[in-house]
């Protein structure tokens, strides 16, 4: 039974996905729908997922979306994925299940709204929204320094004190890489006070390797890209 | 060790928790917390719930937040809860992981700041705000649209077609059951526009009676008091508007 994972690397949802099936060595067809072009809107897609959202999965006629939904299933879908990303135990996936739900409306409705009003804007055919991007940075950094400070304590280098990654690191892990499109001096601003947020990235990028890289690449050519373009408005100006 | 359940029945997670225990017949004791008294900032209530959400569970030593994650984690604990709420049948639990994800940022996303802006706002010390209630009904109403045209496309009465309500249903009715504290006209124009939402809220609260209204109870008491000051506040312009207009009269 094939699995079609349709998504865009520069969706971080859609990358904890792939690097997931990648990590698990789970084989699957990557389908590319660019949503900066709007083509999540077509009406193909829109069989898929009538939502018009990447990612999506398709796994024989079994169709689904929304990332952590994915990732569980894929967990518990695919018989070789270690227990460590999705604990079989019950009180340690309620705990994994509690930080994906607390991940909607805080981390990402902090970070994805930032990105979307500053770095994101034009290439989403919007005008960027200074004050929205108030809002959304205080959001973000209140998330980032609950994390710091409750879903890493512990002994363990992942969320809960865990020695090995859940999907919860991914997901979460994946959201604050969006930051990358932003200029360095506002990502110092926003990550440097969170040391401990740092090393918890490094660690999940380390162990996700040499996939977390690979996939996070179209992420840096975009970064590149804008930071060519700050530097040619800067001189400009 | 019973089950511990800090809750405010004001709080729709809370309810919906609250209605999903007495409805599966699970012994549980409430401990009640005031929002707007900002009793969830106490230290006591720190130390069962570090980030002051509403509503926590402690089962023995174990303690739980998210309502989802609640939901869940109470529906493969307690021997007995029937499995339509959370069926252990991959593809179906799916499928429902998919609804409870997509309320987050869409229906409770936009029904809070609609709610929290045009009505609640002053009873939380905090200032009403029209714009960002704009911002909220729009999301709002998008999502009601997709509930209406997606998650409730099948034959059964429930989300994704199904015969018997889970703990989806169960959830995203206690989100839309805040509505009752806006003003009527509001609720119409954004409900009336889906009557198979409308239709399946009643359906919901016939398959979880009598614990539905009973836990909304304290709701509906809220709603009285807003229509009533709404009533009397258009009753004092009438008042006032007389008042300034006789004398130009003269």
């Amino acid at each position: 039974m094939g699995l079609k994972v349709y998504g865009h690397r520069m969706s971080q949802p859609a990358r904890a996905v792939y690097i997931f099936c990648k990590m698990n060595g789970i084989e699957f067809e990557e389908i590319s729908v660019n949503f900066f072009t709007k083509k999540t809107a077509s009406p193909v897609f829109q069989e898929i997922n009538p939502m018009k959202q990447v990612p999506a999965i398709v796994h024989g006629t079994f169709k689904l979306f929304e990332s952590h939904a994915i990732l569980r299933y894929l967990a518990c879908a695919f018989p070789g994925v270690p227990d460590h990303w999705y604990p079989a135990d019950l009180q340690k996936r309620a705990k994994i299940d509690s930080v994906l739900d607390w991940h909607h409306l805080n981390l990402r409705h902090g970070a994805l709204r930032l990105v979307q009003a500053v770095a994101l804007a034009p290439k989403l055919g919007r005008q960027p929204n200074p004050q929205v991007a108030i809002e959304a940075e205080k959001l973000l950094s209140e998330s980032l320094e609950k994390i710091e400070t409750f879903w890493l304590q512990g002994s363990g280098p992942f969320l809960l004190g865990n020695s090995e990654p859940s999907i919860a690191d991914l997901s979460l892990v994946c959201e604050i890489m969006q930051l990358e499109v932003l200029d360095d001096k506002d990502i110092d601003r926003i990550l440097g006070p969170h040391k401990k947020v740092q090393q918890w990235m490094e660690d999940t990028k380390t162990a996700t390797k040499p996939h977390f890289e690979e996939i996070h690449g179209v992420l840096f050519e975009v970064k590149a890209e804008l930071q060519k373009q700050r530097l040619l408005g800067a001189n400009n100006a | 060790m019973t089950l511990k359940i800090y809750a405010d029945r004001m709080s729709q997670p809370s309810r919906a928790v609250l209605i999903f225990c007495k409805v599966n017949g699970i012994t549980f004791e409430e401990i009640k917390l005031d929002l707007a008294r900002r009793q969830q900032r106490s230290s006591e209530y720190k130390e069962i719930n570090p980030l002051r959400q509403v509503p926590t569970i402690v089962d023995g030593r174990f303690k739980l937040f998210e309502s989802h994650a609640i939901l869940r984690y109470i529906s493969c604990a307690f021997p007995g809860v029937a499995d339509h709420w959370y069926p252990s049948d991959l593809f179906k639990r799916a499928k429902i992981e998919s609804v409870l994800d997509w309320h987050h940022s869409n229906l409770r996303r936009g029904a809070v700041a609609y709610i929290l802006n045009s009505t609640l706002a002053p009873a939380l010390g905090l200032q009403k705000n029209p714009q960002a209630a704009a911002e909220g009904e729009k999301i709002l109403s998008s999502s009601l649209e997709q509930i209406e045209s997606i998650w409730l496309k099948g034959n059964g009465r429930f989300l994704l077609g199904s015969s018997k309500p889970s703990i989806a249903d169960l959830s995203l009715v206690c989100e839309l059951m805040q509505l009752q504290v806006v003003d009527e006209k509001d609720r119409d124009r954004i409900l009336g526009p889906h009557k198979k939402v409308e239709q399946w809220i009643e359906d919901t609260k016939q398959a979880t009676m009598p614990h539905f209204d009973e836990v909304h109870t304290v709701l509906f008491k809220l709603k009285a008091k807003l229509q009533e000051q709404r009533l009397s506040e258009a009753n004092n312009k009438i008042e006032s508007s007389k008042n300034t207009t006789l004398p130009s009269k003269m």
